[in-house]
């Protein structure tokens, strides 16, 4: 693998809501990924590329294509349910989780995977050759201009999306793999928005604007510069802090299935959903596992309501039920009306 | 048994645990123990369980003595797995040609599910739709030939936001549901501990429910068993002619389903005969998506409310827009018509043109956007060739340039764009054969039958080019916001087929593109809002500058389906060169109409009146197109999409369609 140098998620200055989005989708996958919208020269795909390096690593069933993990049987590729139902042991190993980019102009095939044609003209065996979702599988799905996606795509990512399952059903290959992803995109909204279908599959959405504040603009350019002049010496700079935070994040994804939330606050979850008039209860959902991966993350063992206040303004911009086309975002009355202000 | 099904057990929430959603439930259940129903719908908002509930089901199906397997069909399948394509092992390990048994042969006897229903590619709903009908599947493909069995229960999932369903796929769909999230606090806070339960840890929450399931699988069993016999009392025979002719159904195919679904009903709740009560149980089921409108609501457009907020949740109830209700015929129109007399001298007065002779007393307004509605489809004559453009979704036809992305193969006579790939795969399970033949020679045999050329689409499809009234004129007694209303409805129809769109307003002195083409109606809809009224009525300059877009845009992509939208009442009243305004835009308007590279389409605006000019129908028989009034355009409330559907049927009739 080739180690480009990434930029150190640490060493971004500001843009603090963008990175705690990001940041608890390692806390709990189940917070389903994040949308960064914001206009260009926004840090948004740095932060997002950062992110790889945060990423814990993960047991995985060794030489297995899909990453499978050995300890859920219930989500196993064909080829390792093979094994284990011929009596064959899983070989485990640790594997970082991937960080995994779809390219805009990625054609179908290569997304949803497709026959393995060296294999069929030489042997004569219908191999399934994987694709990007494969390669997702338990790890972050990035998606840069993810507005820009072809239509077709788009419809396979959804499908996907849906159940953790990807099936090929086309030029003679019928194959179903497991394909669990976090989606992470980011978009650039003055060229064009997002289908509400896969704007909904987004667990949070962020707003990033540039940084007005002069000392950080400047703060910004500094850093920039000190990492394009050196890059090796400019992670080494930041390793300690990328260890740190990797850890914290650790411990939080260790928490999370131990924080309870009681009923009161679930109560403020569905009235702030009606109350907003959001389609489904994905937004429920998704408040709820944001705020216990917030809880997690500061420590705690049970939501309080401002792990939810925060929760509500991640978790809502892109579900309002609103006008076709109108802005995204959340009346904050309406929020702070139900939820009580800030603490 | 596939992957996908396995999976289900352990990791799709249980059937029987779901809260809520009985609607879907029942629909589910009736189709289970009558497949002869032919399917179910679930039509609704994002994130209400839809395709949980099918999967769910699914999970159930094998206890329940459900023969056929259950088929989840990805979108992206391929045509040749759909029917089923030379078997590439056998081929070349026994030379033989032995078909691969495609999803509708593997669909029979059990469930075909497909979420996102209404994202279907054309050509692989039409192969469903044949199928469905038929109950088998002729294969005739790379020297397959077959007759294939395949009758299968039809589940979708869709969420109308993404684009209707065509009519004929919907009708297949026996049974049709719309489904929507619970609306009450409690209900909400329940479903998600369950959820939560679920996540924590799903064997002990599937086993705790089990018997609940178990329950629910004996009681399908025993009414599957049922169903044969169990008959219709002769009230429930006369309930089910009465539900289906207030629905004004065509055809027979209600009433046929009607007693079927009732008679399930029966054999649910272990009741010998279906009797009315059974009836009123399934009617809505039924019917929802066949009933039709007897009287297109005409009175809308006119009384929106000024409250720029939609209702936010419609209620099903609501009685204002049903159809018994809609006040009979004209009425309606006429209170519209006369309200304040904008400015509205007769024509002969306004080709005076007095030219530009009050531009400092230009009164501007800015009206807010009225409601959308949803568009009666509009039909461009549909090509049957294979043109050189389009991947949108309103006009349907493929590429023959060689560019754009590859997204299929096909056969061909003449290949001109290989497709080396799907080539080498029809090549490879004759290879065997073809060296046992000729031992030597190249190590891989290609011979003409195997080539294959590329299809391919281009991100183009159709450019909507509206050109839009934005005088004086159109401020009064609010038709600019019915206006906006229209043209917010042809952004929206646009963002469903993917079109690309322009905006050109006119008024004053001149006309202006807004907004070059694009694809996102989100920019339009913004420039929509802030759009300000006022002034003259320049119409030849906004058909030149509508015109002059498309020509530009024709000369960089020749390919380009343009279609033009002219909104206006047809009052003219400035020159385009020194003329007469009225006379200098028909000709205008006749010299775009015979270029025949775009359509048009004149959406008049001016009210139902005695005193109506009726311009706007002369502007567009210079420019050969339609006419249409904005009251013919909406097919119905857009909003209605999401309400129960008890007056959404559309009448698919006139204007447009025509």
């Amino acid at each position: 693998m080739t180690t480009r140098p990434v930029f150190p998620f640490t060493a971004i200055v500001g843009q603090e809501a963008m990175k705690l989005a990001l940041v608890l989708n390692i806390v709990s996958p189940s917070v389903g990924g994040v949308l960064i919208r914001g206009e260009k020269g926004t840090a948004k795909s740095t932060a997002a590329r950062a992110l790889a390096a945060l990423l814990p690593e993960m047991t995985a069933v060794a030489g297995c294509r899909f990453s499978c993990d050995p300890d859920d049987p219930a989500r196993l590729c064909p080829e390792c349910r093979e094994r284990l139902t011929a009596g064959q042991p899983l070989p485990r190993t640790r594997v970082p989780t991937r960080l995994v980019d779809l390219p805009v102009g990625a054609t179908e095939d290569r997304v949803v995977g497709a026959l393995d044609l060296e294999t069929a003209i030489q042997d004569g065996k219908r191999r399934f050759e994987p694709g990007v979702l494969a390669r997702a599988n338990r790890g972050i799905l990035y998606v840069d201009e993810v507005n820009l996606l072809d239509d077709h795509i788009v419809d396979a990512l959804l499908d996907a999306a849906a159940m953790g399952v990807n099936t090929v059903e086309r030029e003679g290959v019928s194959f179903t793999h497991p394909a669990r992803f976090v989606l992470v995109g980011t978009m650039n909204p003055e060229e064009g928005e997002l289908r509400p279908q896969l704007l909904d599959r987004f667990g949070l959405c962020v707003e990033v604007t540039g940084i007005a504040e002069p000392e950080d603009r400047v703060e910004v350019v500094k850093r920039l510069m000190a990492f394009e002049a050196d890059p090796e010496a400019f992670m080494a700079a930041h390793a300690a802090e990328e260890k740190a935070l990797g850890a914290k994040l650790a411990a939080a994804r260790e928490r999370v299935p131990r924080v309870t939330i009681d009923d009161a606050e679930l109560a403020a979850i569905a009235r702030l959903s009606i109350a907003l008039g959001v389609d489904g209860h994905r937004a429920d959902l998704v408040m709820m596992r944001a705020a216990k991966a917030l809880a997690a993350l500061s420590g705690r063992d049970a939501v309080i309501r401002d792990d939810l206040r925060r929760a509500a303004g991640l978790a809502l911009p892109h579900r309002m039920r609103r006008k076709p086309f109108e802005a995204v975002g959340v009346d904050p009355e309406i929020v702070t009306s139900i939820l009580g202000n800030a603490a | 048994m596939t992957g996908r099904e396995r999976w289900a057990e352990t990791t799709v929430f249980p059937f029987t645990a779901l809260a809520g959603q009985d609607e879907a439930k029942l629909a589910l259940t009736l189709a289970v123990i009558c497949p002869a129903l032919g399917g179910v719908l679930l039509r609704g908002e994002k994130g209400t369980a839809k395709s949980t509930l099918a999967r769910g089901l699914a999970a159930l199906l094998p206890e329940a003595g459900f023969a056929g397997g259950f088929v989840d069909l990805p979108l992206t399948v391929g045509e040749d797995r759909l029917a089923g394509c030379i078997d590439l092992e056998q081929a070349i390990a026994a030379g033989k040609v032995v078909c691969q048994p495609g999803l509708l042969a593997r669909a029979d006897g059990g469930v075909l599910y497909v979420d996102e229903v209404n994202l279907l590619p054309d050509h692989i709903a039409d192969m469903l739709l044949d199928t469905a009908a038929s109950g088998c599947f002729r294969l005739e493909r790379e020297g397959l030939s077959a007759e294939v069995p395949s009758r299968f229960l039809l589940v979708g999932s869709m969420n109308p936001e993404e684009g209707e369903l065509r009519p004929q796929l919907l009708d297949r769909f026996g049974l049709c549901v719309d489904v929507a999230a619970i609306r009450n606090v409690a209900g909400r806070m329940a479903l998600l501990r369950d959820l939560e339960a679920f996540e924590t840890d799903p064997r002990a929450f599937v086993a705790g429910g089990g018997q609940t399931r178990d329950a629910f699988v004996r009681r399908l069993i025993r009414a599957r068993k049922l169903f044969p016999v169990v008959g219709l009392t002769d009230p429930a025979r006369e309930k089910i002619v009465t539900a289906a002719a207030a629905a004004a159904c065509a055809g027979q195919r209600a009433e046929i389903l009607l007693s079927r679904a009732a008679r399930a009903y029966a054999a649910w709740t272990n009741t010998p005969d279906a009797d009315p009560a059974a009836v009123d149980a399934v009617a809505e089921l039924v019917l929802r998506h066949r009933r039709r409108q007897v009287q297109p609501p005409e009175k809308q457009p006119q009384e929106q409310p000024s409250d720029p907020k939609p209702n936010d949740h419609p209620e099903p109830e609501s009685s204002q827009a049903s159809p018994s209700e809609a006040k009979p015929e004209d009425g309606a129109g006429q209170s519209q018509g006369n309200a304040p007399q904008e400015d509205q001298p007769d024509p002969a007065d306004n080709d005076q043109g007095h030219g530009k002779a009050e531009p400092s007393k230009l009164k501007e307004d800015v009206f807010s956007v009225g409601e959308p509605f949803r568009l009666k489809p509009i039909r461009l004559r549909r090509d049957r060739l294979r043109r050189k453009a389009g991947s949108g979704r309103r006009a349907m036809t493929k590429t023959l340039e060689r560019q754009g992305r590859t997204v299929g193969a096909r056969m061909a006579e003449e290949i001109r764009d290989l497709a080396l790939d799907a080539t080498l795969r029809a090549a490879a399970p004759h290879q065997p054969a073809r060296r046992a033949a000729k031992p030597d020679g190249p190590a891989v045999r290609i011979r003409p039958c195997d080539l294959r050329e590329r299809t391919r689409e281009k991100r183009m499809g159709t450019l909507i080019v509206l050109v839009a009234d934005a005088s004086s004129s159109m401020g009064a007694s609010r038709r600019m916001t019915e206006t906006k209303g229209a043209i917010l409805s042809f952004l929206l129809d646009a963002y469903q087929k993917r079109d690309r769109i322009a905006f050109v307003a006119f008024r004053g002195d001149g006309a202006e593109v807004l907004l070059p083409p694009t694809g996102s109606p989100e920019r339009a809809y913004r420039l929509l809002e802030d759009l300000p009224t006022g002034g003259k009525t320049p119409l030849a300059h906004g058909l030149f500058t509508g015109y002059h877009l498309i020509e530009t845009e024709l000369r960089r992509h020749p390919s380009t389906i343009a279609l033009m939208v002219v909104i206006s009442d047809g009052r003219t009243n400035v020159p385009f060169r020194n003329g007469r305004p009225l006379a200098e835009a028909l000709d205008m308007a006749a010299r775009i109409g015979r270029d025949d590279r775009l359509k048009s389409i004149v959406v008049d605006t001016e009210p139902e009146h005695v005193n109506a000019l009726g311009l706007a129908g002369k502007v567009a028989e210079a420019l050969h197109a339609r006419h249409v009034k904005v009251a013919d355009l909406r097919a119905d409330q857009l909003r209605q999409i999401f309400r129960s559907g008890r007056d959404a049927a559309a009448p698919f009739s006139q204007a447009l369609a025509g």
